[in-house]
This record gives C-alpha cells, structure tokens and sequence, in this order.
C-alpha cells in the first residue's frame, strides 16, 4: 500500500446538485482501492453555503477528512470535479502539484444552440495557470457533456498539456433496484432542482401533463408554484417536498423535459427513476446518454407512448428491467476499473 | 410595443425603468412598462411619470422586451418572463454591466432559461465604458433635448446635497446669486430640501425637487448646470448632465471628487466652494458657453455614451413617432382649464376669456371638471372631461394622474394652455413642462392673509404669464405682482342694462311662467355648497318675503346643487336652476348675494342694488373684503352670514326705505373700471397690452 500512487480530489464540497451527490459515490467506490486526500476548496460560487450532506456522509463512512484550503495540493494524480466553482473567482488560489491533473466536467461547456454554459477559458485559464502537471485531462461525464467539451475545444483550442480522456469519467449510479409493477397505471411525474432550466416551456408542459392523465406529479416545482395560475390536474411540491420513495410510488412514468436552451450532462434523476422502476421518457438528446434505458419522444408524442405502456404492460415490465440493466455500465464496479485505469492504480495491481 | 423590465423589482430598478422609459419615448419608441412591476411604495412624482407607460402585458402587442440592470436578475422578474411566453418575433435585449464574461454568461443564460431561448446580450461596459454613476441601472445615455429660444437668459440650475443646508452661509449664498444679472439661478434640492428653503426667507428662491421634472426636461430648461457634493449626485442628475452636454450646453462639475471631469465627461471644473460659482460663470462660462457646448458635443466620451449606439445595440430605429410633435403649419392649439372651486366662477370666467379669443386662432376648448361642463358646452366650447377628485379614490391625487394623462395627449408642443384656479395641478405643471406648453395662469386675487405664498406661487414659474384679473376698487388689487404678472380691469360678463318698460315685460313673463304674480321681485344667490351651509340665511329670507303681500323671492342655484328641502313650504320663495343668473339680476328689486368675484362685478357693472352676505372660507378668496369695498361706497350693503337680523333690517330698508334706488343712482354715478375681458385674451395670445 505504500507505494500506492497519491490520489487527490479537488472539489468545493458545497456543491448543492450532483456534483457532490455524484463525487459522494466516487469516493465511496474508490475507498476499497486507495485512501485519497481530499482537499476541499472555498470558491465565491457557492459563498455562504454550507457542506453538502451527501459528500459529508461519504467522508465520513471513508473516515476521510477534507483538508480545507491548502496552499499546495501535490499528488501523483489530482483529480478536479466540475471545474465551473472557479467561475467567480480570479484564480485558483492554489499550486497544484501532479503527474496528472484530471479534470472531471460536470457542467456543460455549451449549452443547445452554442451559447457557453459558464466562462470556460477563464476556469481552465485558473487551472492552468495554477497547475504543474505532465498532462491535463479533460473528463467528460456523458456523451452529451463530451460532444459539448469537444465543440467548445474545436472552436477556443485549450493551452499545451491538455487533452480529452477517451472514455467518459460517468456518474455512479449504484441505485437499490426495485422492479416494475406489472400493472402501469397514467400516473406521471417529475423531479427535479427547482431551477428555470430544468423546466421546458408551458405548453411543452401542458402536453407532458395533461388533465386527463390520473395523477401528475412534480417535485421541485417552485418555479410552477410562483406562476399566477395555478393548475388544479397539477400536484407541485417544492424541491424535496417528498422523500423520493413516496414520490416514487405516486408515478409509473417520468416525463422529463427542460427548457430548450439547457440540458442535462448527465441526468442522476433518470438514473433515479429507472432503478425505482419507472418508464423514463424524455427528449433525444438526454436520452441518448442512456443507451436505450431512456426512452426518447417529442413532447406531442408523450401521451401515444404512455398510452402504448399502459396497453402492453409486459412492454413497461421488459422496458424498465431492460433499463435498469444498462445501469450497471454506471455501477461501482465499473467505475472502480475506469478509475484504476486512470491513475495507475490498475498497473500496480497487475505488478 | 417595447416592454422596459429590470432585473429586479426593487425601488431603484423602476426609477431606472422610467429614466429609460422617459427617454425611449422622447425618442419615438412606443414604450411600455408592466404595471404589475410596479413598487409598493412609490414617490409622487413617479406615478405622473409612470402613468403614462404603465400597461397590462396581456393586454398589448409587445415586440420586443429591454431587459435593464440585468447584472443580477432576480425570481420575480423571470418568473414573469417565463409567464410571457413571448413568440419568437419578439427580441428580447439582456442589458447590463457586466463586470466580466463569466457575469454575462450568467445573466444571458438566466434569461435564456426563462425565455426557452437566447436573447441578445447588451454589455454597456463595452458599449459606453465605465459608467458615470457606480452600480447605475439605467444606461444613461446622452440624448439631445429641444433648443432653447436664442434671446433667453441664461438659466443656471445648482445641484446641491440637502446636507449642503445645515451651512448657514449657503442659502444666503444662493440668493446674493440670485440677484447677479447674467442669469436666472435655479437651485436642485434632493428629499425634503426644497421645504426646508420654503419655510425660511429665502423661499423666493426658485427651487426644484431633485425628482420634481425628468432629467430631459431639466435638460431642456438648463443653459448651464453646476454639481456639488462628494461625486455625481445619482442617476437622475447623471443623465440630466448627460443630456445637457449632448445638447451643446454646459456642465460644471463642483463635485469634491470631480466626479464627472474623473470619470472623462466633457464636464468644466468649477470651484468646490459655492461662493465661487457666481464668479466662476460669470467670467468664465457665460463668455465662452457656447465653445464649452461645442467641445462638449465633439467629445469621443459623450459620443460613446449617447442615445444613438444604444438604439443600435437595441436595433431601435429612432423616429417611430409615439409622441405628439410641433407642426409649426398646424395652429395652436388654445385649451383652457378651470378649476371647478366652490362654484363655477373659474369656468364662468375663463368662459368670458375664450369669447375674446376671437377667431385668429383655432377653436379654444375647454379641460373642464363635470361641474362645469353643461355651462360650458352650453356656450358652444368643445370639453375635454376632467376627473373630479373623490373620497372614493385610492389616493387624494388619483383623479390628477387621470387627467395628467389626458391633458398629455391633448397638448402638442407649442400649445397654450390657460389655467384658471388657486393651485396649479401637478398634473398642469407637469404637462407644461413636459410639452413645452405657453402657458397662461388666470389667478385672481384679493387672497386671505397668508394664503397665497409659498408652494402656490412656486408653481408660478412655469408659466409664461399670470394675468390678474382686476377689481373693482382699487384697494382690493394686492396681488404680490412680479415679472410675470399681467393686471388687466375684471373680468366680468356684460349684458344691456334694460330699460324700464323692458323691466316690466321681463317681470311680467318671469311671473307667468312660474304663476305666481308679484311686484316685488327679490333675487337670493347665497352660493353654498361645500363652503359652507346657507340655510339659516335662505330661511331667513324667505320668512321675511313671506310677511310682505306681493313678494316674490327667487332663490337661485345652479342647475345639480343642493337645495333646502324646507324652502319648499313657502308659497312666496321659489327655487330656480340656472346658469344665467344676471338675468334674474336684471329684473330685481334687490339681489341678496354671496361676493364672489363673477357675481359682485355683474351685480355692481350692471348697478343692481344687493345686499352681499360674503362666504367665508380659508381656501376662498377674502369676500368680506370685497363686499365691504361697495358698502363702504354707497354701493351695496354687507350683511354677515350670522348677522340675521341685520339681514331683516336691511332688506326693509331697501324695499321699503328707498335705500334701493339709493344704491342705483349711487352705481350709475360711478365710473367702474374698464372690463379686461379682452386685454386678458390679448395677453392669453402673446399680444403686448398697454
């Protein structure tokens, strides 16, 4: 063990999202193989937050405690999560020491259309310049957020040193699986953080949710509850209003569309819903990400398909246990592989 | 539509909403802003300059949506966006200063979020540079306002901090500047600055609240500026001086900091100390103000911070005309506006005015209350209808932001107005400003002590002339007078005095259409009203034209007022509805009469014989005065309203003690002054009266 490669993460542990939901996991995963430092940094981004709870919990059951700050961060393998915390700040406020320097890219680099999701050249630029590293990897957590990543660098180019891993550093979804019911019933919902992103226009909605469907359930709906006329077919909670098992067992479909100018890069909620044994529908793109456990549809086709499930529901049954079969390419075990592929840890082994 | 939003919902962001709203619309864009956004708590003077942008978004075609102060946009502000549902035809503009690309990033996405599309981004620290004003949300841009008239004196504004009072020296400074020939000061007080200078003896100073006009229309009445405290005293003061360099005048900067000449303005430097300022204009500014100007025009800072490249970035194409432009071929317009008073002596004698006007101009018209306008229409004026104040209203000022709104789209530019009344309206001054009206103010005098002062005759100011409309005698004209101030004899309604045998048939029909005979004829208008109530005193008399055989008291009101139900038990009184009271007059024995202006002079011009009973209120101008006047005269008698049995005493000696005929002869031996009825219409058309 002692000549285990060093492994450091780099992460403002306030991240609120899944962010931290997501580094959570990895360091659980991780712990069997490597005690990694974990060095937690104070950005301006999330300013006056506290530690995300998920993340505490995971360090707490790695009997890892984050080294808060530090001057320099020296490491054979350093690995970033979500270099858009530095997006506020004017440098990254610390040398980074490493063979590597792993950057995991949470956020998109663009969003649908092109804009630029965050001030990427100023991130990486802080990182950069912060950094000495043989090389600087830039991790993508899907296909989608890696087709953004490789946009944006086709279009900016990024300094010397750096290059994109070949295979994406994905979310573990490592969810207790529970299998479908064998009589789906119209009963949709969605969930989400309560952000004007995460949710598509009104209309879009309208179709996703209609009058006529038994229950529409929407958790995280802060931005539906502020609109002026409420909508009586609509049940809104506010973000964690509902735990999610009881949420769980209000739905048989969730329907996931967001506004048109944002996407998910990876989507933890689908994830979500599929092991929980729901039917997830939402638009190509996110789909696509999922490899088939995500059923793609426009939102003018979204009642014919739930339609379509209800009719069948050896189709629902086989669709969902079909999906939650794909999640074991997001499991522990293979994120332990590409994570010892990554850092050496994997050449060591084989010594 | 061009819908103005802000970022955020709070105080400043509306005033920044209406600094832009103001000056789109000066511009010929046709703006909005959502009335929904509009704040809890909102200053005066920001409802008038609201009124007239505000709108129900579902209700209009919006083209386009200006999304201001969009550094930080907060809940509100895209929960509504998101609400909208704009199509894609309309172009949504995300305006700001953004500090860095990662701030602009942040604002076009939250917007982009809401809206289910990208709108275009606006960085006005690209566009302008560094900003006048630290955390500005209006843009600021410099827009040029209208030429002043050439010959004018030059009009000095001074900016000043309300701290700035607590010196003693200043406000003697300000009025030794006051009296320096060269220009005309004016003084710009924020908060409660301009009362505190009324309240001491400098009140005659000419002072405006910092909020009092738009930045445009100070722009438009400034030739030079001059601004004091530690930096650039706010947005609103920042884009007066803005607009003020655009249009070729000048700005100095007295500021502590050099606030304006730090940050690159076209500004000069002028002392910090107040006491230096006359000096410093006179020999300094006023010789080379209009090199100062062009320098100022040609400056690169004011070019990059002008209107022009900001309607580029917005793809706003200047001159879409919204607002009501001067068409020097068209005739002015002559619109008059009473004030409804007590009772309709306002419109009675503004009615007078309009029929000199003659015909060299267009048609006058009348802005009249609902109280007058039967007497008007019914003397063929056209009536553009006031609202009338009410108790009913949310606001005692709500009725004037109604008829603020119709008095601006009435007026163009160049219009005259004439306003008859005690105080001026904020809705008439604010339309007078902002239509660069000619404006006359009819304002009768003989006021009560100390009523005529202070905020009153501030208003004064805006108007091009004040025509006082004359007494009778000439101890009662005591107006303050000043440099606007136009005296001309009474205005007072004329009719041919009829003869006797015309007496007799006028009193033979007026006694066959009401079917009562009489050979006594006495005429009672004791006017009423909410000034006060005259039922003790019209009981009075009709108890006493009861015990006489062959009386008939008339008891005259105008058509609508309220009348004692009990004068209807006496078989010698009957009540009249009328609007022409003089002939009534005419055929009397003897008037009993309130002295209101309109009725003592046509009882008086037309020597009737009256006992006068004034009425007395504090907002009512001094009747007791008036009536004492003539009786002290042999003219008339006065008779105080609780003074009843002198009453009874005096109508016997009329009627039955030949003081009537007295007071007949004792009027068709006196040489009244002549009626400015004309004069007054002369004056009202710009004509020199001598």
């Amino acid at each position: 063990m002692t000549n285990q490669p060093r492994i450091a993460y780099v992460l403002d542990p306030r991240f609120p999202g899944g962010t931290s939901a997501a580094v959570a996991e990895e360091v659980a995963a991780v712990r069997p193989l490597v005690r990694p430092e974990v060095h937690a940094v104070t950005s301006r981004m999330f300013s006056g937050q506290s530690l995300s709870p998920a993340l505490a919990g995971a360090l707490d059951a790695a009997g890892i405690e984050a080294v808060w700050d530090a001057p320099v961060i020296a490491a054979d393998t350093v690995i970033l999560h979500n270099p858009a915390f530095l997006k506020f700040d004017k440098t990254l406020g610390r040398r980074i020491v490493a063979r590597e320097l792993i950057v995991v890219t949470h956020e998109n680099f663009q969003r649908p259309g092109g804009a630029e999701g965050f001030d990427v050249a100023g991130c990486l630029d802080r990182i950069d310049r912060g950094t000495v590293a043989l090389r600087k990897t830039l991790a993508p957590v899907s296909a989608h957020n890696r087709v953004t990543v490789s946009d944006w660098v086709a279009r900016n180019g990024v300094r010397p040193g750096w290059s994109l891993a070949a295979d994406d550093w994905f979310n573990i979804c490592d969810f207790p699986l529970t299998p479908p019911t064998d009589a789906p019933r119209d009963r949709r919902g969605r969930h989400s953080r309560p952000g004007f992103e995460k949710f598509p226009p009104r209309a879009v909605l309208d179709l996703c949710f209609p009058r006529h469907a038994e229950a529409n359930v929407i958790l995280g709906a802060e931005v539906l509850m502020a609109e002026e006329a409420p909508v009586p077919h609509w049940q809104l909670h506010p973000f964690r209003g509902l735990d999610l098992e009881r949420y769980f067992g209000m739905i048989d479909f969730m329907v996931y569309f967001t506004a048109p100018t944002w996407q998910e890069s990876f989507g933890r909620v689908l994830a979500e819903a599929i092991a929980a044994g729901k039917v997830v529908i939402s638009d190509a793109a996110t789909a696509a990400g999922f490899a088939g456990a995500v059923v793609p549809t426009r939102p003018e086709e979204v009642d014919a398909l739930i339609r379509g499930f209800i009719a069948d529901p050896g189709r629902y049954a086989s669709q969902v246990r079909r999906a939650q079969a794909t999640l074991s390419r997001f499991s522990a075990e293979a994120f332990q592989a590409r994570f010892a592929a990554a850092t050496g840890l994997s050449r060591e082994a084989a010594a | 539509m061009i819908l103005i939003e802000a970022g955020e919902r709070t105080d400043r962001h509306f005033d920044a909403k209406l600094l832009l709203a103001t000056q789109l619309a000066a511009r010929g864009h046709p703006v909005i802003l959502d009335d929904r956004t509009l704040p809890d708590r909102l200053e005066r003077y920001q409802k008038y300059e609201a009124a007239r942008f505000l709108a129900d978004v579902d209700r209009v075609e919006v083209t386009r949506v200006i999304i201001i102060g969009a550094e930080a946009i907060g809940q509100d502000t895209l929960t509504a966006l998101r609400h909208r549902q704009f199509g894609p035809g309309v172009a949504v503009h995300v305006v700001g200063r953004f500090a860095d690309r990662q701030a602009a990033i942040t604002a076009q996405s939250r917007a982009a979020y809401a809206l289910g599309r990208e709108p275009a981004l606006v960085d006005l620290a690209a566009l302008q540079g560094p900003t006048l004003v630290a955390n500005a949300i209006s843009p600021l841009a410099a827009a040029p306002v209208p030429g002043p008239e050439p010959e004018r004196t030059p009009q000095l504004f001074v900016v000043l901090r309300q701290e700035s009072l607590e010196d003693p020296m200043v406000l003697p400074l300000l009025s030794a500047m006051d009296q320096v020939p060269g220009f005309r000061l004016h003084v710009i007080l924020p908060g409660k600055g301009k009362e505190q200078v009324k309240a001491t003896r400098h009140a005659g100073l000419s002072i405006f609240g910092l909020s009092e006009l738009s930045p445009a229309t100070f722009a438009a009445r400034a030739d030079i500026a001059a601004f004091f405290g530690d930096g650039v005293p706010g947005e609103r003061m920042a884009a007066f001086a803005l607009d003020l360099m655009r249009s070729g005048r000048v700005a100095i900067d007295c500021t502590a900091g050099a606030g304006f000449v730090a940050a690159g303005a076209p500004a000069v430097r002028g002392p910090e100390d107040l006491g230096g300022l006359a000096n410093y204009v006179q020999h300094n500014v006023l010789v080379n103000r209009r090199q100062i100007g062009l320098q100022a025009q040609r400056s690169p800072w004011l070019n990059a911070r002008s209107v022009e490249p900001l309607e580029a970035a917005l793809a706003l194409v200047p001159g879409s005309v919204s607002e009501p432009k001067t068409d020097e071929a068209a005739p002015r317009r002559i619109v008059l506006l009473p004030t409804n008073g007590v009772g309709l002596g306002h419109a009675r004698r503004c009615a007078l005015v309009a029929a000199e006007l003659g015909t060299k101009v267009a048609e006058p018209v009348f802005a009249a209350f609902p109280s007058c306008i039967p007497m008007l229409r019914g003397e063929g004026f056209d009536c553009l209808p006031l609202v009338q104040k009410s108790p009913d209203h949310p606001e005692d000022h709500a009725n004037d932001l109604l008829n603020y709104l119709r008095l601006r789209r009435a007026l163009r530019p160049g219009d005259r107005l004439v306003f008859d009344g005690g105080y001026v309206f904020d809705s008439v001054l604010r339309v007078i400003n902002e239509r660069e009206i000619d404006a006359t103010w009819i304002r009768r005098g003989l006021w009560q002590a100390g009523q005529l002062q202070g905020g009153a005759l501030d208003r004064e100011r805006a108007f091009a002339r004040v025509i006082v409309p004359g007494e009778a005698f000439a101890e009662l004209n005591s107006d303050r007078g000043g440099a606007k101030v136009r005296r001309v004899g009474p205005i007072v309604q004329r009719r041919a005095v009829p003869d006797a045998s015309e007496r007799r048939a006028g009193r033979g029909a007026l006694a066959t259409r009401l079917g009562t005979p009489f050979s006594e004829l006495v005429v009672t208008m004791l006017g009423g009203g909410v000034a006060a109530d005259r039922t003790a005193q019209l009981q009075a008399v009709a108890a006493i034209s009861e015990a006489r055989t062959g009386r008939l008291n008339l008891v005259v009101v105008w058509p609508g007022a309220v009348v004692p139900p009990g004068l209807a038990g006496w078989t010698h009184t009957r009540v009249v509805q009328t609007r022409d009271a003089l002939s009534l007059c005419l055929l009397a024995d003897l008037v009993i009469s309130a002295a209101g202006y309109n009725s003592f002079h046509e009882i008086l011009y037309h020597g009737v014989p009256a006992i006068f009973v004034p009425q007395m209120a504090v907002y009512m101008d001094d009747q007791e005065r008036r009536a004492r006047a003539a009786s002290d005269r042999g003219l008339a008698e006065t008779v105080l309203a609780h003074e009843l049995l002198l009453l009874d005493r005096e109508i016997a000696a009329f009627l039955d003690l030949g003081k009537g005929d007295r007071v007949r002869a004792a009027l068709a031996a006196t040489e009244l002054p002549a009626p400015g009825n004309r004069a007054a219409a002369a004056l009202i058309l710009g004509e020199e009266v001598p």
